[in-house]
């Protein structure tokens, strides 16, 4: 009872984390229908970038509610400026291209990103040790554990997504994006400026990227360059499953998927080192027999 | 105030529009009419800017306009509805009007929304609603109304009465009189070309590309060219 | 999504004749731009000494006591400073040659601390001619006449020989060992440049257009002369045990790559996790190398990954494009945690399979040397001939009915299928051939290395495979190949940079398809 306890508390704190990076690629897909492989990317390197800030920039004895907003202003700034840098350069000249390009340069990108930061950041050929810049202890109830870190990422993270969506719905930006989902030649008849409502869209992605890069370094404990590709993967399997292009259905399906691998590690056949495996078993099945997902629409599914 | 000359389009290899040329002045309601794939609603997107001229040019109040894009074509004062509606369907007519004044930062707009829901009192009654579960006749309207709310100098309409009935045909031509008579340049295309030519100050004829005839648009309903190709 | 049309570019209008000086000044850009290239070939480079390699034994102007000893890059300088000089054509092609030659030795010489003005100076030459080339005015192309058969067939074996004197050139230029020569790096990458450029003049002038049409008039001919000249490559410099072991090495990735174009470039089926096919091939090969033969273990790893693939492309019945991306990308990663985490014992997890004895025919192991020749030049045959199997296969596969199909799905996959091509049956069969190709190789894998293990198997080798596909051009017949070699040679030259490998895939990945999508090899 206890071991199901824990492992759902961890498959809701996982699952907290990869519905922020899950957001950024449903709001690109559903506008653009691109599958942005380096939005993982975007993810960890906001992670450096505010490991950066904390090992280099900032005073060893500064107390944590000082650090955290510091290090969640420098991860955004740094996957913000990444993204946008890769919306113009990599994606916009591709607009018009080939239905592969766009694919094959998002993974250009990925790999480019990753292995510029295992390359040229110092010590990034092994897991960095990420500050703890939050209460550093945890509730016992019995022998179940919960750390704070983790109480933070479930709470922030359905509240990200609730803003996000209030965003959506009722900002001017907001129609627009849902205007250039829905019919982009249209959007434009109406004085939608493309390129701006796309690179928005990509802007407001890698905020939240950023924003969960700071969560999962604080709650995990280190970070390394994987950490992007691998929750990226498990953020994409998310998103499809609760229905791309819906910002409710990619954290219920960040849940869905947390919870997946925590049990599945725990209870399914091959016991840890098979609860990846799992998550992508769960995810051809889903591409297959539902991909459209919980909330999504089948007519949003690309051919 | 509008001046179309020498232009070509193609898609690809395709040249779809070769040779158009045609002027629109302030206050005219003018025609384009032609066979289906003649280039008229080419002709009409590269206009709007969501196409690019291969050749020729397109002056705006004397300035070219054809190399700029959609939403600065649109902050110039064209304004346009597209073929088949294109509405937001996902999104309530109130959401969709909205979009049509995007690029406004006045604050007329709730006011305007008020006029289009006076001008077709179904849309303001069912405001809160998809317009995916309109009618075609009601989207027509809506589609027009959003296109009023850019307050455009020229308003262009493709094909505003395609599968629509007679009476509501009726209406909508109508509507875009009403317009004119508001102080709106109309430049429609349309395949219906007795109830446009009726109601057009000038008609062009435009035939593979190429616009073939000009004339006041009842000397060319007169016209038995005209009669015999595209009113049998 | 569709939005604009690209844009028709209009050409910029001719600049507007200049008065007396300035246009004379102008029209001797281009002489003076080669005349500046030759002087650039022979000042030193290097402002210390560098004993032994690519650069001069004393930073003087000593070359101009005995210019006929230039050798070298420098020889290539002169050689392409003539081109420039003579042949009005190559002009661009040997500013490019000329460009690329000059930074690479500038980047090498600036690492070590000592530039010195010969680069400089070749850079500027190239910039100014690059400058004169493309103000020169379009030529029409030039055309060939073909000739009779017997100076054709003498024509195509000289170009075949001089190819294979190319590629042993290349895989030979700055040596193999850092111990002996630490600027090979540069004098590979250099060589490369040379070699591009060449290339450029000979197409400049219609020559390889009239190549490719001789041998596509003489197709068996060329086949065959292709094939033996492939073969003949133990014979020259590259005849060495450890060149012919990267060259098999390239062999067998290129007849993986080139299964990967039939799926990518000719169905446009992107498969992420392709890899994973040469692993079942290779170590469906390994678990068998003791109990049968190689033929029979070859057999079963390419019927096994074949039966793989049917799996692997049975969910293209429902899924499509980006969304079929990402199945294959999930069906990579569980084979490769299946293999890593050792499953039913197959794969030898952490431990890999060791001990795969080499490939055994009438009782004569492959690995070892026999007659002149070294060892491992018997596992490079095997792959040229599996390579050349492979694009059999490919070549054979567009013409077909099936190829017909893949082309109408990639293009447009509802149009291809109202028209009544049975879509389903025809992707199923890209990956089923893909497959099977990749499991073949993945066998001679298996017995070349006689060690499998599951890190050959990563994402990143789905990664570079893809790359190499893209690189030499999806769904051409001789694409696939060149993009494998190239970047399988690559990291074998350039181990100074061994650590930015990947980096520079990804790098390649994204700057292809926004200049030359077509990949290298496409007239188009």
């Amino acid at each position: 009872m206890a071991t199901l306890a824990q492992q759902i508390v961890n498959g809701l704190v996982l699952g907290a984390l990869i519905g922020l990076i899950a957001l950024g690629y449903t709001m690109v897909y559903g506008i653009i229908k691109l599958i942005n492989f380096a939005h993982g990317e975007v993810f960890m390197v906001g992670a450096f970038g505010a490991h950066f800030t904390s090992a280099y920039l900032l005073p060893d004895a500064m107390p944590w509610y000082a650090a955290l907003p510091v290090l969640c202003v420098a991860a955004v700034a740094v996957s913000v400026t990444v993204a946008v840098l890769m919306e113009r350069l990599a994606y916009r000249p591709l607009r018009d291209a080939h239905s592969l390009a766009p694919l094959i340069t998002a993974l250009g990108v990925s790999i480019l990103l990753q292995e510029v930061v295992r390359v040229f950041y110092p010590g990034a050929t092994a897991p960095l040790p990420f500050p703890r810049v939050f209460v550093d202890s945890q509730l016992t109830a019995g022998s179940l554990i919960v750390q704070w870190t983790g109480v933070l990422a479930v709470a922030v993270s359905p509240l990200l997504a609730a803003a996000l969506h209030w965003y959506v719905e009722r900002s001017r930006l907001g129609r627009a994006m849902r205007a250039v989902a829905e019919d982009p030649d249209t959007a434009r008849l109406m004085g939608i400026d493309l390129n701006r409502v796309i690179l928005a869209t990509f802007v407001l992605g890698a905020v939240l990227a950023g924003l969960g890069a700071v969560l999962y370094g604080i709650h995990y404990g280190q970070i390394d360059t994987t950490m992007g590709f691998q929750n990226g993967i498990f953020a994409f399997t998310a998103a499809v499953l609760g229905g791309i292009g819906s910002i409710r259905g990619a954290m219920l399906g960040a849940f869905c998927i947390g919870m997946v691998k925590s049990l599945a590690g725990q209870y399914a056949w091959g016991g840890a080192q098979y609860d990846y495996v799992w998550v992508f078993v769960l995810l051809i099945l889903v591409l297959m027999f539902r991909p459209q997902g919980f909330l999504g629409r089948l007519e949003r599914v690309r051919a | 105030m509008l001046e179309v000359n020498g232009l070509s389009v193609a898609y690809g290899a395709i040249e779809a529009v070769k040779d158009v040329s045609f002027t629109v002045a302030e206050g005219q309601v003018v025609c384009l009419v032609g066979a289906n794939g003649a280039g008229k609603s080419t002709t009409l997107r590269t206009v709007s800017g969501l196409l690019r001229p291969r050749r020729g040019e397109i002056l705006f109040r004397g300035r070219p306009i054809h190399h700029l894009p959609a939403h600065k074509v649109l902050a110039t004062g064209i304004a346009h509805c597209p073929e088949g509606r294109k509405l937001f369907a996902t999104m309530t007519v109130e959401e969709n009007l909205l979009l049509g004044a995007y690029l406004r930062r006045d604050h007329d707009i709730a006011r305007d929304a008020a006029h289009v829901y006076e001008l077709f009192p179904v849309l303001g009654q069912r405001r809160h609603q998809k317009a995916g579960l309109f009618s075609g006749g009601e989207q027509q309207m809506l589609a027009i109304g959003r296109a009023m709310m850019a307050r455009p100098s020229l308003l262009m309409f493709d094909e505003p009465t395609m599968g629509l009935s007679p009476i509501m045909i009726q209406r909508i031509m109508d509507t875009i009189g009403v317009l004119r008579d508001q102080g709106t340049t109309i430049l429609m295309v349309e395949q219906n070309a007795l109830a446009a030519l009726a109601l057009s100050d000038h008609g062009y004829v435009i035939d593979l590309g190429r616009t073939t005839l000009s004339g006041p648009g009842r000397q060319l309903l007169a016209d038995p060219r005209v009669r015999e190709a595209y009113l049998g | 999504m569709t939005l604009d049309r690209p844009p028709v570019r209009h050409r910029k209008p001719a600049a507007p004749e200049l008065p007396g000086p300035a246009a004379v000044l102008l029209r001797l850009r281009a002489p003076a731009a080669a005349v500046l290239v030759l002087a650039g070939a022979l000042l030193p480079w290097a402002s210390v000494v560098l004993p032994g390699g690519a650069y001069p034994d004393l930073a003087t102007l000593q070359f101009f006591d005995a210019p006929h000893l230039v050798t070298g890059f420098r020889l290539h300088l002169v050689l392409l400073g003539l081109a420039a000089a003579l042949l009005p054509r190559a002009r661009k092609p040997a500013a490019i040659g000329v460009i690329a030659i000059a930074l690479v030795h500038m980047a090498f010489l600036t690492g070590l601390g000592a530039l010195s003005i010969g680069g400089p100076v070749t850079l500027a030459a190239g910039a100014l001619l690059l400058w004169a080339a493309r103000a020169e005015p379009p030529r029409p192309r030039m055309e060939l006449k073909t000739p009779p058969p017997a100076v054709a067939w003498l024509v195509l074996l000289v170009a075949f020989a001089a190819l294979l004197w190319l590629v042993s050139a290349t895989l030979t230029a700055g040596g193999q060992s850092r111990a002996t020569n630490p600027y090979g790096g540069a004098e590979f990458l250099a060589f490369l440049g040379f070699g591009l450029a060449v290339a450029g003049v000979l197409s400049a002038y219609g020559v390889l257009a009239w190549i490719s049409a001789m041998s596509e008039r003489h197709r068996i001919f060329s086949i065959a002369v292709l094939l033996g000249c492939a073969l003949m490559l133990p014979f020259t410099q590259a005849g060495t045990g450890y060149w012919m072991t990267v060259a098999s090495s390239i062999g067998v990735y290129a007849a993986t790559a080139i299964g990967l174009n039939i799926v990518v470039g000719l169905a446009g089926l992107l498969d992420l996790g392709y890899v994973a096919f040469l692993g079942i091939g290779a170590f469906t090969a390994a678990n068998l190398a003791h109990a049968v033969p190689f033929p029979v273990a070859a057999l079963a790893g390419a019927v096994t990954a074949g039966v793989f693939g049917v799996v692997v492309g049975s969910p293209t019945l429902r899924v499509r494009g980006d969304y079929l991306a990402i199945v294959t990308l999930a069906f990579g990663e569980i084979f490769f945690r299946a293999a890593q985490n050792d499953i039913g014992g197959l794969t030898g997890g952490a431990n890999s399979i060791p001990g795969i004895p080499p490939i055994n025919v009438l009782g004569l192991a492959f690995n070892e040397p026999v007659g002149g020749l070294p060892g491992g030049s018997r596992y490079y045959m095997i792959s040229v001939l599996m390579v050349a199997g492979a694009m059999a296969v490919l070549a054979n596969l567009r013409r077909s009915r099936t190829g017909r199909a893949w082309l109408a799905i990639r293009e447009d996959e509802d149009v291809a299928r109202a028209m009544g091509v049975r879509t389903g049956r025809a992707k199923i069969v890209a990956f089923l051939v893909g497959a099977t190709l990749a499991g073949l190789a993945g066998a001679v894998f298996a017995h070349k290395l006689g060690t499998v293990g599951y890190e050959s198997f990563d994402f990143s080798e789905s990664v570079t495979l893809l790359a190499a596909v893209v690189l030499g051009g999806m769904g051409t017949v001789p694409g696939a190949v060149v993009g494998a070699s190239l970047l399988f040679v690559l990291p074998e030259k350039l181990r100074e940079f061994s650590d930015y490998r990947l980096m520079l895939f990804g790098l390649a990945l994204i700057l292809i398809m926004r200049f030359r999508p077509q990949g290298l090899v496409s007239s188009s």
